[in-house]
Formats: structure tokens, sequence, C-alpha cells
């Protein structure tokens, strides 16, 4: 769909199967404005792998979330949270070490094996964010069990000039503010070819609110930026890219809890045990994290029209966790310092050519390498010190003729892993040396019947080493009050995913349908364990890591229908089905069915408002049924039912585009618990929100 | 040739930075910090008050708060007279330490953040009364010092608690979160 200010909506699908250029003139409705907003679904490196897209509108209207709330909306995706302000995405019921995040070409290396461990991105750096649904291991490597998020910013200009855009979100709910704005140029002349862009986001939340009160502790504070300078000359780009981002969030009071008998005692109270009212402050306990990104990308366009990509990546992450409880000492350098300290470096190094198209074959090759050095220090043991070296490389070569498309790739993967350990007693230092490598694949083909109609079938593997948790934890986890236990013996995971995806598109009609099933061999999972575990804070129910034959199926289903020229109807659901093979019963924590239904009417302007909108939207998330039995302190929550109302337009200040998005969120403000909120044993989840959300371009 | 020199600088300062920032810190594991206790150790010294050379320890001790191995509850009871009154101790030690580190202090400290509670099993002829009192205004109990008043002869399970009740304590044992729980075997004869 293209359409400019000023200019008549104009609505067009292009297949793009190679370089296409495509001239679009739009024909012109009266008033001057600038920007032409062009959504295109640019293609991943793998073709036939399902894959979804939120960016424009849909994008905007996210603004302001965490990365994980941004994504929910999407069919196929839901997310897994901690509290209002720490939630992570889950694509096809899998989450933290089974989905990739690229941030811009980069993979995000953070501690992300806890559910509380979101990811340290700032989504306002990304003005497209892709989702690949299913194995994608051959292209992105290992952990892309579930699926892989890949994160764009809009290219860096080309000619000379100053633009930007700044967002603004506000929302009554934890009286949230944020702010983000980029300035970017080009030069001509001697400086011809050289462009630059600065980015920065504040954001602030004080205590979120339920239907019926407030949620102690659950404060946020963020500061991030990023800065770019690309350099572009014939068939030469290269680019500096640096960005931090920097947060302080507070762990939700209620959730707190020194052992089992406490634990089902919060349970049973069906409002939190200490009251709450609403602060910015952020008390113990609470997580300060710093992520740091530099990133060195070169290209080089051979006259062929092939290209070979060259990209560096330095990463620190620094998470630092603050209990509730002060450690017992007088000592005040010790009263300051966290009780967890996780320093995550990692450098990534990829050199990726993709071929130009010859007689229908086109295709991609890749090395890759990263390094990971892990240094964690505490006043209680969590997890050890590591140092790994990964290495991989890929092909994936793609073959059109007529109406098909095929797809095969292979990839080779190996990885090192060193831990380092320190005897409690003796306090020598030693080590553990583990190895890993897995050949993954992908076959897949796409048949477009038509111009409306077109259909994908993909296999594909992925892999995924243990996680330094899954061999080493050993301590009580308090927010969910368990004792976990780590073993050292396991072996990688593996997938096999089938994908099956439809896509129908008229011009009133676009329903896009994707079927998958994932086997996952040696699935790894916390089993509860028969014996508790006594520590001097009272008896912990305890979960050792261990691993299991399981599946997992499901649909995605997007439908929109156009029925009348102002009324439109979207349809979005989401099902998923988990199964464990070895225990015979249903896997644990996999989402409830979730169906979202909006009607939206819109129209071509009211007085300098234009495309103006009004949509009504209900989510409704069944209960989840299938759970084993005995495998959760309580049983999964009801399901429930909200409604949306959002209003929006775009008009102009001085001649630039300014967006506007009102939002009211939960506006019959129903008391409701979800499933994948591991603080749903404590509170329910957020009541009635009011968010306003302007961008302006310039 | 130019752009030629261009990629290969840019790779060899790849390959420079690559390399010269693995210093591999993460072999120097860190050693555990020296001026930090851990609770290994629950105290409860009784004194009859009748006879202040009637004193007894009842202690529950856990060494490795890291391990899954069962706490120590070999001195974990008390054999209390009928109808009689005890002056009790309530003390928090960190036993990895030489000496044993004692952390009563620090809990004393932060009192108006603390509250020891007591869960008497049902048959068991015992009262717990704390007698000490924080600086919050009103001063509310802290239970380090209390009194325990017993009846007929009778037999059952004691269990003590530390709440840490940061900005929330009001008197009950409900706010806040545990920091120990820990059960004795009291006897009345």
């Amino acid at each position: 769909m293209y359409y400019a200010v000023g200019y008549n909506k104009t609505s067009l699908t292009v297949t793009v199967e190679k370089n296409t250029v495509v001239n679009i003139i739009l024909p012109e409705s009266g008033t001057e404005l600038g920007e032409v907003v062009i959504n295109s679904s640019r293609t991943t490196d793998l073709h036939t792998v399902t894959q979804t897209e939120l960016s424009g509108r849909a994008l905007l209207q996210t603004r302001g979330s965490s990365l994980g709330e941004t994504l929910k909306e999407l069919p196929g995706l839901n997310s897994v949270q901690t509290g209002p302000s720490l939630s992570k995405p889950v694509i096809h019921g899998l989450h933290s070490n089974r989905v990739l995040i690229i941030n811009d070409g980069v993979r995000q290396q953070g501690q992300q094996w806890g559910s509380e461990h979101a990811p340290e991105i700032d989504p306002f750096v990304a003005n497209r964010i892709t989702v690949v649904k299913g194995a994608a291991g051959v292209r992105y490597g290992s952990d892309a069990i579930g699926g892989v998020v890949l994160l764009s910013p809009d290219p860096l200009p080309v000619q000379k000039g100053i633009s930007g855009s700044v967002y603004f979100t506000g929302a009554s709910n934890g009286r949230l503010g944020a702010v983000s704005a980029a300035l970017q140029g080009a030069f001509d002349k001697h400086l011809q070819g050289l462009s630059w862009r600065v980015q920065g986001t504040l954001k602030a939340a004080g205590n979120f609110r339920t239907p019926h009160y407030y949620l102690a502790n659950t404060g946020l504070h963020e500061g991030d930026f990023s800065a770019e300078a690309g350099y572009h000359k014939k068939r030469f780009d290269a680019s500096v890219y640096y960005s931090q981002y920097n947060t302080e969030v507070g762990i939700f009071a209620g959730a707190e809890s020194g052992n089992l008998q406490e634990l089902l005692d919060k349970f049973a109270s069906p409002r939190p045990l200490t009251p709450s009212y609403f602060t910015y402050d952020i008390d113990r306990s609470y997580q300060v994290v710093k992520h740091d990104l530099l990133k060195l990308a070169a290209t080089y366009h051979f006259a062929d029209g092939s290209k070979l990509e060259g990209t560096f990546g330095r990463q620190s992450d620094l998470r630092q966790e603050y209990d509730s409880d002060l450690p017992y000492t007088t000592n005040p350098a010790v009263l300051a310092a966290p009780q967890l300290s996780f320093r995550l470096t990692t450098h990534t190094a990829d050199l990726i050519y993709t071929g130009a198209e010859r007689g229908g074959f086109s295709g991609s090759m890749g090395l890759s390498g990263n390094t990971q050095g892990n240094i964690f220090s505490g006043l209680r043991y969590l997890i050890p010190n590591f140092r790994s070296y990964d290495g991989g490389a890929f092909i994936i070569e793609r073959y059109n003729v007529s109406k098909f498309t095929f797809e095969a790739g292979g990839r080779y993967d190996y990885r090192w892993l060193q831990v380092y350990r320190r005897n409690p007693s003796s306090l020598d230092v030693y080590n553990s040396t583990f190895t890993y490598s897995n050949v993954s694949g992908t076959v897949g083909a796409t048949y477009r019947y038509n111009d409306h109609l077109s259909g994908s079938l993909n296999i594909g593997t992925a892999w995924r080493a243990p996680s330094i948790n899954e061999l080493y934890i050993n301590g009580v986890h308090f927010s969910d009050a368990s004792y976990q236990i780590g073993d050292s013996s396991l072996k990688s995971e593996r997938a096999l995913n089938t994908g099956f995806s439809i896509n129908y598109t008229s011009g009133k009609i676009r329903i896009t349908t994707d079927l998958y099933y994932n086997k996952i061999h040696d699935y790894i999972y916390e089993k509860p364990l028969l014996q508790p575990v006594t520590t001097i804070s009272g008896t912990y129910p305890a979960f050792v890591f261990t691993q299991d034959n399981v599946h997992i199926a499901g649909l995605d289903l997007a439908l929109q229908y156009d029925f009348l020229p102002r009324l439109t109807f979207q349809s979005k659901t989401t099902l998923v089905r988990g199964y464990n093979e070895t225990i015979q019963d249903a896997l644990v924590y996999m989402p409830a069915d979730r169906f979202e239904n909006a009607l939206e009417y819109h129209w071509n302007k009211t007085g300098r408002c234009l495309h103006p909108y009004v949509s009504l939207e209900n989510i409704t998330v069944a209960q989840q049924t299938r759970v084993p039995p005995n495998s959760d302190y309580v049983a999964p929550p009801p399901g429930y039912s909200l409604f949306n109302l959002h209003t929006g337009c775009t008009t102009a200040i001085r001649h630039k585009a300014l967006d506007i998005d009102f939002s009211i969120d939960n506006f019959t403000n129903v008391a409701y618990r979800d499933y994948l909120n591991h603080f749903r044993y404590y509170a329910d989840d957020l009541g009635i929100n009011f968010v306003l959300r302007l961008k302006y371009t310039f | 040739m130019k752009k030629t020199r261009i990629i290969l600088l840019t790779t060899a300062i790849t390959l420079t930075a690559f390399w010269s920032s693995c210093k591999k810190d993460e072999k120097a594991v860190a050693p555990p910090v020296p001026e930090n206790e851990f609770l290994t150790t629950v105290e409860l010294v009784v004194t009859n008050a009748a006879n202040p050379s009637d004193v007894q320890t009842a202690k529950w001790e856990k060494l490795n708060p890291d391990d899954t191995t069962a706490p120590d509850l070999s001195h974990a009871f008390l054999n209390l007279k009928q109808n009689a009154t005890y002056n009790v101790a309530v003390k928090f030690l960190d036993a990895t330490q030489t000496p044993v580190a004692d952390i009563t202090g620090e809990i004393q400290d932060r009192a108006n953040y603390h509250l020891i509670c007591f869960g008497i099993a049902s048959g068991l002829n015992l009262q717990a009364t704390r007698t000490d009192h924080d600086n919050n205004t009103p001063p509310l109990e802290v239970g380090l010092q209390d009194v325990f008043t017993t009846g007929g002869a009778s037999s059952g399970n004691l269990e003590v608690t530390l709440h840490h009740q940061p900005n929330v304590k009001n008197g009950d044992c409900a706010p806040g979160s545990i920091d120990a729980d820990v059960n004795f075997t009291v006897t009345i004869n």
C-alpha cells in the first residue's frame, strides 16, 4: 500500500523475486505535504519460512512498550511476563534461549535464560520488526528453535539535508512517559557519501495499577542512545554503530516469598498482602542492566549484482540484581553491592556472500563466529563463569521457476564451552570443558497459484546447546520460591519444524494461515523433584533440569476483510498445543488460545485530520486447560476478555506529518490474570490505561 | 585497489579488536565476599525465670546454604518444665566463619524492618510473648527477646520465623518476606 499525505491512497501488491524497480505515481488530491510511506515486505534470507512483520501504524501503536509487549499483537506470538515491566517475546510457544533476536544484523547476547531477563533493546531503534516463525537454524545458527526476531532501523539517508522524528508516549497507568528522538543527515560535495544518525530514548514509569490496587515496586527508569555513521561510495558501503541501553526495573514486592508456605499464603490471598500506593521510587528488589553494542559493518557490491557483507559486533551486558533483603553485614560496601552480578561480553563476526540471480538460481553463504566470556559475582552462588567459542558455516540455494520457488540449505556449527568454578572449601579454581556440534538443514517450496493465492511448505532444523543455567544453576529462585538444580550432563536439544502457510489476498480480503508442527528432541525443562529442599529460610520445592522429547503444534490465522469501503474487520487467532511425548502429557507453560477481533471505521479526512480511524478491539484469551496434574502450585487462571479502543489520524505541523494515536486499553477495567505472567500467582494484571502516542516526522 | 585496501584495513582492525579483547577475565573466579554473612544457624537460648542457672540452648543449623543437604537437627529441641516461665533470646549466627559470627546485632540494628514470629503446634501448651520493641512510632514488637510460658505436659513443634518487612512492618507477620523459617521440637514435662 502506498500513500502520501496530499495524495490519494493507492494500493498495489508487487511480488519481488529479484531486484525490481517499481515507480509509483500517486494521484494528487489537493493539500501539499511530504513523505511517502511504503509498507513493503522485504523478504529475509529464508523465503519459504513463515514470517510476519510489524511496521507503520501497527508499530506506532506499540511505541513506549517493551519489545515483548510490542510483538504480542502479531499472530503466533505471545509474551512471557514477570510483572508489568519485564516481558519477553514468545514465538510458537517458545521463548528465552529458544528465540533469537537480531538487532540490525547482530545477534543480541545477554543473560536471556531467566523469565525476568527481558531483551536489552530499545524498540524505538527499529522502524520495522520482522519475525521469522519456526526453526531458522540454517541461516541464523544455534538457538533459533522457536524463531527469530529481526529489528531493522531505517537505512541511513543518502540525500543532503537533515531530517528526523520525535516520538512521545504518555500513559495513565504507571504514569508512564517515553520520549524518543532521532536526527539524521547526509553530506554532499567533498563529504559526499557520508551520512549519520543519532537517536535517544528516555522512559520512566511508577507503580502500575490493576483494577483494584497498585502493584508495589513495579516502576522503571530507562535511558538509551545510539549513534551511527555511514559511508557510501560506488560499490562500497561501511558503517559504524554504537548503542547503549540502561535500565533500572523494580521487581513487584508482592512476589517475594521466603518459602513454600509463604508462597501458598500469597496464592490464597485475593490481593497482595502488602498494600501499595503510587510512587516513581524503586526499592529493593530491583535490577540494573546496561547493554553496550559496537557494530562495524562493510558491504561490497560486485558488478554482477552479488554482494559481500562483513559485520563485527562487540556487546557488553552487565546485569545487577539487588534482593529485597540486605546482606547480613556491617560493611557499607557489601551492603550496597548487588546480590547477583553478571557481565557477559560477546564478540561476533559474520561474513556473508549473497549471490546474484542467474538462470533462476540465487542464494547466499556465510561464515559466522563468536566468543563469549561470562563473569558472575555475587553474595550468593547462582551460575559459574564461562568462556565459549562458536563457529558456523552455511549455504542456502534458491531456484525460481515459473510459479515455484524451491529452497534448500545446510549449516554446520561447533561450540566449545569451558566453565570455571571455585571449590567452596579449598577455594581452588577448576574448569570443565564441553564441546557441541550440529548439522542443520532446511528445504522448502513456495507455489504462487496466481496474484491472489500462494502457499509455502518448509521443513527446517535448529539446535541449541544447553545454556549455563541449565548445566550449573544451583540455588533459590526467589520470585517463584523454587530451588533450581542444573545438570552438567545435558545434551543439545534439536528441533525439526514443519511449517505450512497459505496466503490469500484480493481487493477486500487478506488471509494468512500458518500451520506448524515442531518436534523437539531432548527438550530441556525444569522437572519437579519429589523431595523438597530445606534451607534456613524454609522448605522449597526443588526442580532439576532434565530432557524429554516433546512436540509443539499450532495455528496462526490472520484475516482482514473490508466489508464496506469504510469498515474493516480484523481477526487474529493464535492456537498452540504442546505435548511431552516422554511423560505422555501436556507441556507446561504453553500459551492459552488467544483471539483478537477488531472492527475499524476509517475515512479520508476530517478537517486537517487525514486518514482518521476509530477501532474497537476485543482480546479473548481462553483458560489454559492442557496442563499436567500437580505440575503447578495453583491452577491456570480463568480465561478473560478485554476491550481496547483506538483512535487517531495524521495531521501536519508546518507541513510535516504528525501521527496521533489515542487508545484506552482494557476500558471495561476487567481484573484478569494471564497464564504466562509469572506474577499471576500474586496479583491481577493491569487495569484501564489511557495512552497517547505522537510521532512527528520532519 | 583503493577499495581493496579499505576492505583489508577494516578487516585488520576488526580482527585486532576481536583478539585483543579476549582477556580471559572469566578465569579469575570471584572468591567469596569476606564480610558477607550467611544465615546458617538459629539458636534459642532459654533461661528459667525462676532459676537463672537452668539455661538450655536449642540449635537449628545448615552450614552450606547452596546445597541440597539436610540441615543438622541434632540440637533442635527444648525440654521445658510444666507451668514455668522462661526468658528467651533468639540468636542468628553464621557458623561458616571462624569464630562463629553473630548476626543478631545486625538484625537488632534494623529492628524496624524485622519481626520474629512463633508458630506453636496445637496441643503444645506453650505461649510465646515478644518483650522487646523497635523505634517505629508507635513502637512495634521485634521478638529477639521473648518470654515463653508453659502449661501442662505436652509436646509439639515450635516454628520460628524471621520476617523481613522493609517499610511495611505493621505488627503482623504477613507483610514482607521470610528470611528464616526453622522448626524445633518442644517437650514439656
